[in-house]
This record gives C-alpha cells, sequence and structure tokens, in this order.
C-alpha cells in the first residue's frame, strides 16, 4: 500500500529549499480534507446574524452545515436556523426556480419581523438543471424591496478558496450599493475581516481595540447584521484575520472605499502582541501606539506565569498541524515555539504559497510541510515524525487518538476562545491535559 | 412552511449509503460528485462515532461536470487502491453525477479493462441527494451490494439479517444475541467493529472487519431472512425474488412484542430460549412495571427514521407513554397506517384525542407540534438539542447522528437491555423534571400568601401600620412608559408625589442614606423603589441597592412599585432579592382605555403606541402579577382614577387583578400636574373616590390610607381617609409643631464635656433648628462608678426615667447599652464635643429631617 500519491508528492515538503505546489484542485481518490466551494462561501457569510441563507439544492448541504459553527450573536439568532429549497426529482426534471420564487415568497410572507437580507447559495446541480437563480433574486429584490443576493456556489467549481471569495463578492454586493447611494462619512476606526466570532473571539479582540482607543466600526462577519455590514465602507482600516477567506475582500475594499488593510493573528502571545502593535502603526496615531504598547505589555505579562506553569511539561515535545489556511498554521508554529515545543508536520488545506514560504523558513529543515494532505500522509508523517500532538478540526482528531497522539481542537465548532491572551490559557491548558493525561499510559 | 424545509430532520441518501459501506469488511467507499460532499458525509459520521472515517472523493470539477468525470472516476479508483488496497469498493453517486446523467457502470467497466490485473470489486451505487433521505441510500446501499457481489446459490444453514441503520453496540447485541439462540446467520452491513473500534497496536485505514464478500454471496443460499424494516426498497424481497430465499419482515427487537416476536421467530427456526434471556426479560418486565408510573408522565415526541420511529412508538403503547409527535423527516406515507393502530391505543388509555404523526416533516413543524401538544420528552437524534434547549424539554440521544455528546456509537435500543435504558431514561427525565419544580409548583398553587406578619407591619399594606416608618430610595430614574398623567421632571421639595425625588441616588448613597435612617428612625421597618422611574427599569440599580441593604439587616421589608412591563423579566429574581411587597400601578385592563391613559410603552428596544403598546403593557402586567402571586409575592395594585377616561372602568381593573391573587387594590385620586397631558382633566373629589372604593370592596380588599408619597419619602405615612386616622395624623402633626426638649450632659452649661453615666444632671434644653432655650436642670441619681459599671436595671430605669420626655439625649460618650435603652425608648443617642447650643441646634435638625418633616 502507498502512503503517498504520485501526483501529491510536489504538495509534500520534506526540506525547506522546495517549493510546494498548493492551490490547485484536489486529487480524485486522494481522500482530501477539503470541502467544497459552497462550504467556503456558507462559512464566510453564515456568521451574519439576521440574514436568512437560504440552500437552493438538495436536502444533503443545508443539513450538514445547520448551526454546525460556533460563531456567537448578539443580536438575532437567524443565522443559527438552516433553510432549504429541498429539491426533489421533480424539481430536478422541471427546474427549481419556481420553488426557490415559492420559497422566498413564503418566507416574506410567513415570518415576523420580516427579511432584510437573504442569501441563496445554488448549490452543484442548480447550474446543471439550468434555474436563473440571478434572475430569481433580481426579482424578488424588485417585489420586495430588500437584499436578495445569489451566491453560485456549485462544489465542483473550484476549492473552498473559491467560495471565499463568491462570499467576498456577496459582501461587496451588500455594501457596494448603499455606499454608493449614501457615501458614507469617514470616521476613525476599523473594520475587523475574517473574524467569526467562534467562542466570541471577535468579541476579545474589539475590546482589546477599545481599550487602546480603537473604535471598532464593522465587523465582518462576525455578530455582523444588515445594519453593521452597511458602515464598513466608512472606516479607516480594516484589519484582517483570517486571511486565507478575507484577503480578498480587502483588495475590494481598498480599490473600491480606499480602506487599507493590515493583516493579523490574535493567536499566541507573539501574534498578539504584534497585531495590536502593527495596527497602532498603520493608524499613525501616537497616542493609540502608547496605548497598545502598554497595554500588550501589561497583557503579555500576566499571561506569562500561565505558560511558565506548564512549559516544563512541553518543552521538547513535537506537534503536528493541520488547519485550514497557512495564516493560522503560522500562528500555530509560534505558539508553539513558545511553548517550547516543536512543529514537525505543517499542513493546511488551502494555504497560498507565500504562506507556505513562510511556514518553510519557521520550520526545522526537516520538518514535513504539505498542502491538502490526507490521511495517509497524516498518518505516515506524524508516525514518521513521532509528532505527539495533532491541531487539527473534527476529522482529524479520531486518526490522531487512533493513532495515539493528543490532540487540540482548533475547528469552528469550538466553544472555547483560543484567540487573544485570554485564548492563550485555554490553548495550553488544552495542549497540556492532552499530552499528559494519564490515558496514554494504558492506550 | 412548503416551500422551504427549515432545519432539516433528514440527510441525503449518499450518507445511508456510505454508512451501509462501512460495515462491509475491507470496503473503501468513494462518492463520484464534488469533494464537499465526501467531507460533510466524513465530518457527520466521524463526530458521531468517534472513529476516522475515510471516504474518497471523485473531486468533480468544471470540466469533469461540463464532460462527464470518467477521468476522475478512473484515477481516484486508482488512487483509492493505491493508499488503501480495498477488496471491494463503493462507488456512490451524488445529486451532481445523478443529475449530469454519469453512467457508472461503464465507467466501471472501463476500469476493469484497463486494470485487468486488480482483484477488487467495485459496487456502484445509485444515491441522488434528491432521490430520498440516508435511510433509502442505506437500502439502496445494501440492495446494490447484493445485486453485484457474485452469488453463492449453495444452500446453507444461516439466515440473514437486514436492519436499519442501528448503532454498533445495539448490532453487536443483536450479533450476540442471535448466537446465544443457537442460529447461524450474516448480518450486512455489520458496523459492530468498523465504527466502534478497539485501540489496536497497529492503525489500518482500511476498515478490516465488517460483512465479507464470501458472506455476502452466500446470502442467496441462506435458508431465510429476517428483515426488520417496512422499508419498500427490500433487500429480502430481492433475494426471495432472485434466489428463492424465504423473508419474514418483523419490527425491530425494542420492547416487549418487538424482542418476543424475534424470539418467536427464531424458536420456529430451531432456536432455543437461554435461561439468561428468560431472566434477562424478566427483569425487564420488572423494570417496566417500576417505572411505569413515571413513564405514564411522558408526553413525547420521536424523530427520525421510520423504523426508528416506528419501534419508539410500540416501546411508548406498552408502558404507557404517550406519543404527541410522531415525526419523519422522509416521505413514508405507509408509516401513518402502522402508526395510528398503536397510537389510538395510546390515545384510550390517555383519554387523549390529540397526536400528531408527521412525515416529510422538518423541525420547524416538530417544533410547533411540541409546543402545541405539551410535549415534555423529545426521543431521537441530537438534531432535537435546538428545541430541547428552546422549549425546556429534555432529549434521549438515541440516533444518528448525535453531534453534541459523546458515545453515539453506544447507544441503545435493541432488546431488553436496549429498551430498557430508553425506559429508564424517559422515566428518569419525568423524576428530574418532578424532583425539581414539585416544591414550588405545589407553593405556588397552593399556598396562598396569609396577610402575613410583613403585610400587617407594611404601612403601605397594613392599615395599623401608620407608626412603622419606611423610606423610599430614590435609585430608579428611567421610566420605559409615558402615561399622560405624569410627569416626571419635577424637581421641588415641596412637591409630594410620586415621580418627585429631588435627588438620584448611587446604589451606595442609597446604601449610607439607609444606614443613617435606620440609626435615627428605630422603627424604619421598610424599605421601598417607587421610583421616580420605574423601580424595573432601572433594575441593576434596584438589585445593586437591595443586596447591600439586605446584607446589613437582614430583617427589613423590601417593596417596590412598577408600571409593570418587566414583571415577567425580573419576577423571579425579585423572590431571590427576598421583595415581599410589589405595588403595581394599573389604570386599566381594557387597552382601548389603556391606550388613552399610556402616550407610548418602550419594550425590548421599541417604542409603542396606543392600543398595541397599551396590550403589551396589559399582558405583561397580568402575566407578572400571576408570576408573583405564585411566589409568593404579596401584590398590591394602585389605580389612577381619570375622570372621563376610566372611572367607570375603575371595579373591572378591580375585579380582573383580584382573580390574579392581588391583596389589595389603592384606588387614587388623580393629581393634576401642570404640564402633563392630562393637566387640564378635572379632579376626582374624595367623595367620589369613597364611593368607587366601595364598590370596588366587593371584590377586593381596598386601601384608604395612600398619602401619594414622593419617590424619596422618609418617614410614617400620613393619610387622608379615615376619621381615626386623621386623628392619629393631627396628633402626629401635634407633636411634630410641639418644641423639641433635649437632655444635655453638661458640668459647666457651656460645652457637651460628661460621660452619659457619669452626669448628675441634666441641663434641659427646648427648641427647634433655629432656636433653643434652657429649660431647666434635673438631677439624676448617678448610676455609673467608673469603668466597672453597675448595670443593674432600675438604676437604668431611673435615668430613663428623668429624661423620658425628651427627643434626645446630649453627652460626651455613651456606653452601648443604655443608648440601646434609650432607643427603645425612642430617645436618640447623641455624642457629640460641641458648645451646647450648637449641638443642640444640629440636634433639633436632626430628629426634624428624622420625622419626616421637611
Amino acid at each position: 500500500m502507498k502512503t503517498v500519491l504520485e501526483e501529491r508528492k510536489s504538495s509534500i515538503c520534506g526540506n525547506r529549499d522546495r517549493g510546494i505546489s498548493c492551490e490547485r484542485e484536489s486529487v480524485s481518490g486522494a481522500v482530501s480534507q477539503r470541502a467544497c466551494v459552497y462550504c467556503g462561501a456558507r462559512v464566510v457569510l453564515n456568521p451574519i446574524t439576521d440574514a436568512y441563507h437560504i440552500v437552493h439544492g438538495p436536502i444533503g448541504c443545508a443539513s450538514y452545515t445547520w448551526d454546525i459553527r460556533g460563531s456567537l450573536t448578539s443580536g438575532a439568532d437567524t443565522f443559527r436556523n438552516s433553510f432549504s429549497t429541498d429539491l426533489r426529482e421533480t424539481d430536478i426534471v422541471f427546474g427549481g426556480a419556481k420553488k426557490l420564487t415559492a420559497a422566498i415568497d413564503e418566507l416574506m410572507e410567513k415570518t415576523k419581523p420580516s427579511p432584510k437580507l437573504i442569501f441563496i447559495f445554488a448549490t452543484c446541480i442548480v447550474g446543471v438543471i439550468g434555474d436563473d437563480v440571478d434572475a430569481v433574486c433580481r426579482s424578488a429584490e424588485a417585489k420586495y424591496g430588500i437584499r436578495v443576493i445569489p451566491v453560485k456556489a456549485p462544489g465542483f467549481a473550484g476549492t473552498k478558496s473559491l467560495g471565499y471569495r463568491l462570499a467576498c463578492d456577496a459582501i461587496m454586493n451588500l455594501i457596494r450599493p448603499h455606499a454608493k447611494q449614501h457615501k458614507p462619512q469617514k470616521r476613525f476606526g476599523v473594520n475587523i475581516l475574517g473574524d467569526f466570532n467562534l467562542a466570541g473571539e471577535m468579541w476579545i479582540i474589539r475590546g482589546y481595540l477599545e481599550q487602546i482607543g480603537v473604535p471598532v466600526i464593522s465587523t465582518i462577519t462576525g455578530d455582523s447584521s444588515y445594519k453593521t455590514l452597511l458602515q464598513a465602507p466608512s472606516a479607516t482600516l480594516n484589519i484582517v484575520q483570517c486571511a486565507g477567506s478575507s484577503a480578498y475582500l480587502a483588495e475590494r475594499m481598498e480599490s473600491e472605499f480606499g480602506i487599507k488593510s493590515v493583516k493579523v493573528s490574535f493567536f499566541g502571545v507573539e501574534d498578539t502582541v504584534n497585531s495590536l502593535l502593527n495596527i497602532a502603526e498603520a493608524l499613525g496615531r501616537q497616542e493609540i501606539m502608547e496605548k497598545a504598547q502598554k497595554f500588550a505589555e501589561e497583557q503579555a505579562l500576566q499571561v506569562l506565569p500561565i505558560i511558565e506553569k506548564y512549559k516544563p511539561h512541553l518543552k521538547g515535545k513535537k506537534a503536528a498541524i493541520f488547519v485550514g489556511g497557512g495564516f493560522k498554521a503560522i500562528s500555530l508554529i509560534r505558539q508553539f515555539n513558545e511553548l517550547g515545543m516543536e512543529a514537525v508536520v505543517v499542513g493546511t488545506q488551502t494555504g497560498k504559497k507565500d504562506e507556505y514560504e513562510v511556514i518553510n523558513s519557521l520550520v526545522n529543515s526537516d520538518a514535513i510541510v504539505l498542502d491538502d494532505a490526507n490521511p495517509a500522509e497524516l498518518e505516515r508523517f506524524m508516525t514518521e515524525k513521532q509528532a505527539d500532538i495533532l491541531v487539527g478540526g473534527v476529522k482529524e482528531r479520531p486518526l490522531a487518538y487512533k493513532l495515539g497522539l493528543a490532540f487540540c481542537d482548533h475547528n469552528h465548532e469550538r466553544k472555547h476562545p483560543l484567540a487573544g491572551f485570554e485564548g492563550i490559557e485555554n490553548f495550553v491548558k488544552e495542549i497540556y491535559t492532552s499530552i499528559n493525561s494519564p490515558v496514554w499510559k494504558y492506550a | 412552511m412548503l416551500n422551504l424545509n427549515v432545519n432539516p430532520c433528514k440527510m441525503c441518501m449518499p450518507m445511508g449509503a456510505i454508512n451501509a459501506l462501512l460495515g462491509v469488511k475491507s470496503c473503501m467507499p468513494i462518492l463520484h460528485g464534488s469533494q464537499g460532499c465526501a467531507t460533510y458525509i466524513r465530518r457527520h459520521i466521524s463526530t458521531h462515532y468517534n472513529e476516522p472515517i475515510d471516504i474518497a472523493s471523485s473531486s468533480l470539477t468544471e470540466e469533469g461536470t461540463v464532460f462527464g468525470g470518467e477521468a476522475n472516476l478512473l484515477k481516484g479508483l486508482r488512487n483509492m487502491i493505491d493508499l488503501y488496497g480495498p477488496e471491494i469498493i463503493g462507488v456512490c453517486t451524488t445529486c451532481l453525477a445523478e443529475t449530469i446523467g454519469e453512467d457508472v457502470s461503464a465507467i466501471v467497466k472501463k476500469f476493469y479493462e484497463q486494470n485487468p490485473d486488480l482483484n477488487v470489486k467495485i459496487i456502484n451505487i445509485a444515491a441522488p441527494g434528491y432521490g430520498g433521505t440516508q435511510n433509502e441510500g442505506w437500502f439502496s446501499a445494501i440492495r446494490s451490494i447484493l445485486e453485484q457481489i457474485e452469488p453463492n446459490k449453495t444452500h446453507n444453514d444461516k439466515i440473514n439479517i437486514i436492519t436499519p441503520l442501528i448503532s454498533p453496540a445495539d448490532t453487536r447485541w443483536l450479533k450476540d444475541f442471535l448466537t446465544e439462540m443457537g442460529i447461524a446467520f450474516t448480518i450486512l452491513p455489520d458496523i459492530s467493529e468498523n465504527l466502534d473500534g478497539a485501540t489496536e497496536t497497529k492503525y489500518s485505514r482500511l476498515k478490516t472487519e465488517g460483512t465479507s464478500i464470501a458472506e455476502i454471496s452466500a446470502m442467496a443460499g441462506a435458508k431465510l431472512t429476517l428483515e426488520f424494516s417496512e422499508e419498500k426498497n427490500s433487500p429480502a424481497e430481492y433475494l426471495k425474488e432472485k434466489f428463492g430465499v424465504p423473508f419474514i419482515k418483523l419490527p425491530l427487537p425494542v420492547g416487549v412484542r418487538g424482542v418476543d416476536r424475534l424470539i418467536e421467530v427464531l424458536t420456529e427456526i430451531g432456536g432455543a430460549v437461554s435461561d439468561r434471556i428468560k431472566k434477562a426479560r424478566g427483569r425487564y418486565i420488572d423494570a417496566m412495571v417500576d417505572s411505569h408510573k413515571y413513564n405514564a408522565q411522558v408526553k413525547a415526541a420521536i424523530f427520525g427514521e421510520p423504523d426508528f420511529v416506528h419501534a419508539m412508538v410500540r416501546l411508548c403503547g406498552e408502558n404507557g407513554i404517550f406519543p404527541s409527535v410522531v415525526a419523519t423527516g422522509s416521505a413514508t406515507a405507509g408509516l401513518r397506517k402502522v402508526l395510528e393502530s398503536e397510537i389510538d391505543m395510546c390515545k384510550k388509555f390517555h383519554f387523549e384525542s390529540d397526536a400528531q404523526i408527521l412525515d416529510d416533516s422538518d423541525f420547524l413543524n416538530i417544533e410547533k407540534a411540541c409546543s402545541e401538544l405539551g410535549v415534555n420528552l423529545l426521543i431521537g437524534s441530537s438534531d432535537g438539542r435546538r428545541i430541547s434547549r428552546k422549549l425546556d424539554i429534555p432529549l434521549i440521544r438515541c440516533a444518528f447522528p448525535i453531534h453534541d455528546y459523546i458515545g453515539g456509537q453506544r447507544t441503545r435500543i435493541l432488546g431488553f437491555e436496549g429498551s430498557l435504558s430508553i425506559l429508564d431514561q424517559a422515566a428518569n427525565a419525568m423524576l428530574e423534571k418532578t424532583e425539581s419544580t414539585f416544591r414550588t409548583v405545589l407553593h405556588s398553587k397552593f399556598f396562598k400568601p396569609k396577610a402575613e406578619d410583613k403585610t400587617e407591619s407594611h404601612p403601605c399594606f397594613g392599615e395599623g401600620a401608620c407608626k412603622n416608618a419606611r423610606v423610599h430610595l430614590p435609585v430608579a430614574p428611567e421610566c420605559n412608559i409615558q402615561c399622560n398623567y405624569c410627569l416626571r421632571n419635577f424637581d421641588c421639595m415641596n412637591e409630594s408625589r410620586p415621580g418627585v425625588a429631588s435627588k438620584i441616588l448611587s446604589p451606595e448613597e442609597a446604601f449610607e442614606r439607609y444606614v443613617k435612617l435606620k440609626d435615627t428612625i428605630p422603627n424604619l421597618t421598610v424599605v421601598g423603589v417607587a421610583g421616580p422611574g420605574d423601580a424595573l427599569a432601572n433594575f441593576d440599580k434596584v438589585r445593586d441597592t437591595l443586596r447591600l441593604i439586605r446584607e446589613f439587616d437582614p430583617a427589613v421589608t423590601f417593596c417596590i412599585a412598577t408600571n409593570g412591563l418587566l414583571l415577567p423579566l425580573y419576577a423571579s429574581e425579585l423572590k431571590e432579592l427576598g421583595i415581599s411587597h410589589v405595588t403595581v400601578t394599573i389604570n386599566a385592563v381594557d387597552p382601548v382605555i389603556g391606550a388613552k391613559i399610556y402616550k407610548h410603552v418602550n419594550y425590548l428596544g421599541k417604542r409603542y403606541t396606543g392600543i398595541e403598546g397599551a396590550s403589551i403593557l396589559l399582558a405583561n402586567q397580568l402575566s407578572g402579577i400571576r408570576m408573583l402571586s405564585s411566589a409568593g409575592i404579596v401584590c398590591k395594585v394602585n389605580c389612577v382614577t381619570l375622570k372621563g377616561i376610566n372611572e367607570h372602568h375603575i371595579c373591572d381593573v378591580s375585579k380582573a387583578v383580584a382573580e390574579l391573587g392581588v391583596f389589595m387594590v389603592n384606588i387614587m385620586p388623580h393629581l393634576p400636574v401642570k404640564g402633563s397631558a392630562f393637566e387640564g382633566l378635572e379632579r376626582m373629589s374624595n367623595k367620589e373616590i369613597m364611593i368607587l372604593r366601595e364598590q370596588c370592596g366587593a371584590n377586593i380588599k381596598q386601601m384608604t390610607h395612600c398619602r401619594q408619597c414622593r419617590s424619596d419619602a422618609v418617614g410614617t405615612l400620613g393619610e387622608d381617609v379615615s376619621i381615626e386616622l386623621r386623628e392619629v395624623e393631627k396628633q402626629a402633626v401635634l407633636q411634630a409643631e410641639k418644641p423639641m426638649l433635649f437632655a444635655v450632659a453638661t458640668r459647666t452649661g457651656a460645652v457637651v464635656d460628661t460621660h452619659f453615666g457619669q452626669a448628675n444632671e441634666f441641663y434641659i434644653y427646648e427648641g427647634d433648628e433655629s432656636n433653643v432655650r434652657f429649660v431647666e436642670t434635673r438631677n439624676v441619681k448617678k448610676y455609673c462608678n467608673g469603668p466597672q459599671c453597675d448595670d443593674k436595671g432600675d438604676r437604668w430605669e431611673s435615668v430613663i426615667h428623668a429624661v423620658s420626655d425628651c427627643d434626645a439625649v446630649l453627652a460626651l460618650r455613651i456606653g452601648p447599652a443604655p443608648e440601646r435603652l434609650l432607643k427603645e425608648n425612642g430617645i436618640e443617642a447623641i455624642a457629640t464635643y460641641e458648645r451646647v447650643e450648637t449641638a443642640v441646634v444640629e440636634a433639633a435638625k436632626k430628629r426634624r429631617s428624622s420625622y419626616g418633616i421637611t
């Protein structure tokens, strides 16, 4: 039995001088851990709390994405429901557009307060059966005077990254007409992009920014709403947390609204501190920089004893990382370094070329770096490199356990924050508890 | 909704097909479609079973969709063979493959041609996502496997077992049970090991347990098939038609009838019932009896796949559980008939007429039915958790998928033990509910708060309590409604009516005020919050204030006054804070009349006017009062009589609130306030008010001693109606007008320089805050000789007697014992080292304020 397919070899890199093949479609039969275009679009738009996310297609896609993420809301919780046109055999034969129109009509008629924003996610077969989703959306907008935005995201059209892009386009589609019409007044403040408020992480970060005197204007899309999203164009700076999903949106906003952006990460002490300072720097106000320095220093001092407490029990342990995007992987490598641990296997689902370059520069030369890894490769390299723990998502957890590895859930379903200074304690504790659990003596 | 599925109670066909393929030995599944299908299904399955689940995907691309996915699938098959080395591959189609019209069998044929040396059996399964649910996918996969694996028709002694999707633990039970009965069998699929595996030294990424190809082939030669399902696409029927294997269909072995039926069939074909099984049956029935009364309280909503739902309804029927809502996500018209007779039986036993069978349902409909029918237990997958949380109904998680708990692979419903696990969980859910609620339920239902001590001594609630003082702490500035008779921007020390306070206090300031007042007014027994806004619209402040005071004084009575808009929100917290009395102002119980009185109502961030506003206010007032009454809080309703607006409606108000358990009603005349919308309204005369009170008195106790006091009032309550009480009031006024007397312990007469206990004589002064006059000196027997104080009661008494007509005693120091004695006699003890005149003026000021005279 092979563990690495020929076609996959260029995406696996055991020597940092070599490049890596990434940003391409998954290899058939390789058992990729990736989801699809629809998934990418859905996860980015999902946290818009008062939007009706209607999945136009057969039931599966709606069923599997019903409330599976830990995005928190301070307002509506409409987004936690799953709406689907639940297409059946006859709809496939005669087309589903009528049912979609009827579904929107019914929603508008029966829902109080009446919806202001609807996203229509067209899944795999919608294009194939010839439904004109754009036309349905246009006529619904005209009929009800609300926003009905199509997100044509057939799973086969590319990778999850394309889905991110489609979501970003949908957000631009939402805010652009409003901005054109109302010419928003610029205000001093930032938008937070690419934070989905998992376990309240956006709230934590917003709290930091407010403490250093930086107002947050809009959040995209964690804990956002129709109304709050429309505020976004008036910001002076975008801070981009999940670069994989939202860097493109930041680009669009820069070219259309003249908003500069800065990439940030709030995982780990080093990245959190740097991010706060970078934001202050980008805003160019001395008093904010001073506050940021003071705040970051104070907070970092507070978490230091926590790290020091666990570090002796973690020092020298080896970590494997397999996460969605490259930016998160980079943060994790640094976080492990802070704990005296070493990342021996690093992979992502949809990392980008420049991110892999950074990853390669951060890990030891014999570490394995791989794009779009599959279970067979993870199994082989984690075993070969004698990893002690895997950081990953839900699907990877049972594999780690079967192989006798500890595991850290760094997924989108978690119910505890891992970002910011508050998240550091959770992260370190989780790593410690899993690696040093007495169960491994018997497993 | 008709065109929109809201919160699906089903998954798609590929999900079921993959689940089935995972129970075949050395089988590796591949989904012919987009990458996402495989990933989503893997995520769902691995979370439920806590096992690594590898499913390949042909990862169809744009190009594949347009020109056909043949190349992708061919490559995928090759790659997965390289990586996993399976003996069987299940190619499962998806929405996409079916819609673009992929001919999978042709592609598979081509693959065999291209790879003649490979010894892999490839099964193709049609599973369009729109063609049915996971249940149809499960059976479709089983049928395809049977159809496509070379049959071995040689007769054998085994029986075939076909079930719907059951848990690995249940599968293990079924296998053990058959073995124990002495029956040889083949179960297809067998997920018992693959989806609930043991930790092994060497990890195998291919699932190596499950039904093997040889076993599947031999199913064609079996002597019988047992199929535990009503599914139309029946593998048993296929085996009969194709190979003449007879079959028996029976329900899942759940409950006595279900398991007995299985035993009966197995006995007929030569099985033997062991003692262990007999004992298990006996124990099960014993347990049914043990829990039958608790289970009779259950009104269940059962949701999930058809065979599961069917089995659960039968279990309910046997145990006196009422299945109020029975729902499947699949469109299974046939199920209704099967369920109806069972449910009818339950209806008869419970004298119930309402039960709903929902097929092709989503959770929106299930939730609606649960609310309508008063369901108190949910049975199904963890997808019911949102309803569980929203409607506060416990959920028994016993079907796929379970995502919020651990142990989905170990859930049991089959056999006596499995059935018992459900019964125990149901009974315990009821016991838990009873245990946690029966005290409050019975208290609120049967305990009628008597006019207890607190009520009798409360100056506003007890008529004979005028001597008791109260303080209104003005900590609540905001109001959430606007009454047309009210104007709250007033700030005048001379104005005395509700809605007026001269200064808003913070909780800490209010606490300080209370501590000071308590010191000077010994009869201060009640702390109230009566505005100047609404106590509940400022609840954070109220809460903080009362907590501080309660810590300092555990005995003081707490009351609040409110318009009632937020009562439902805070009722339980009021109880926790120890608030025993609440006054709610209700001026109308008819929103049409209310609309004339209330300009607007601000509720949950929105402003309502007119009838809408009045209706919201009224609904909350009434439900709030109901909650207070049931929590044992004494309620008084204030009702402002507005001439031409509500004077004919007052008795309706009294009657309505009497039914809610309100203790008394205070019908008040409207005090016209300049600048308010009703400033021009004529005031009701005292006589008219008296007549109203008399009329309404038939329904409910009337308060006749209200003084419509300020939001920062302090002291005793005056009154203006009862002649008897007016006399008391007059005396109080006389008392207040009478010059005050002060006893000063001084040797020189110039400065307060003597210890109270060492004073031979007291200088008696008379006066008020502007004018003091020396009256006389009074000699007392010296009763204290230095630090070793002889505190015999009679001596104390004589000293107290000497100063008994005084309002206060001023001395350099006063010991705690004499201070207490003085206080008990209504004499204040003031320690000071001031010039006598100055000290007396200060004392006079202090006494004035403590009398509540401003």
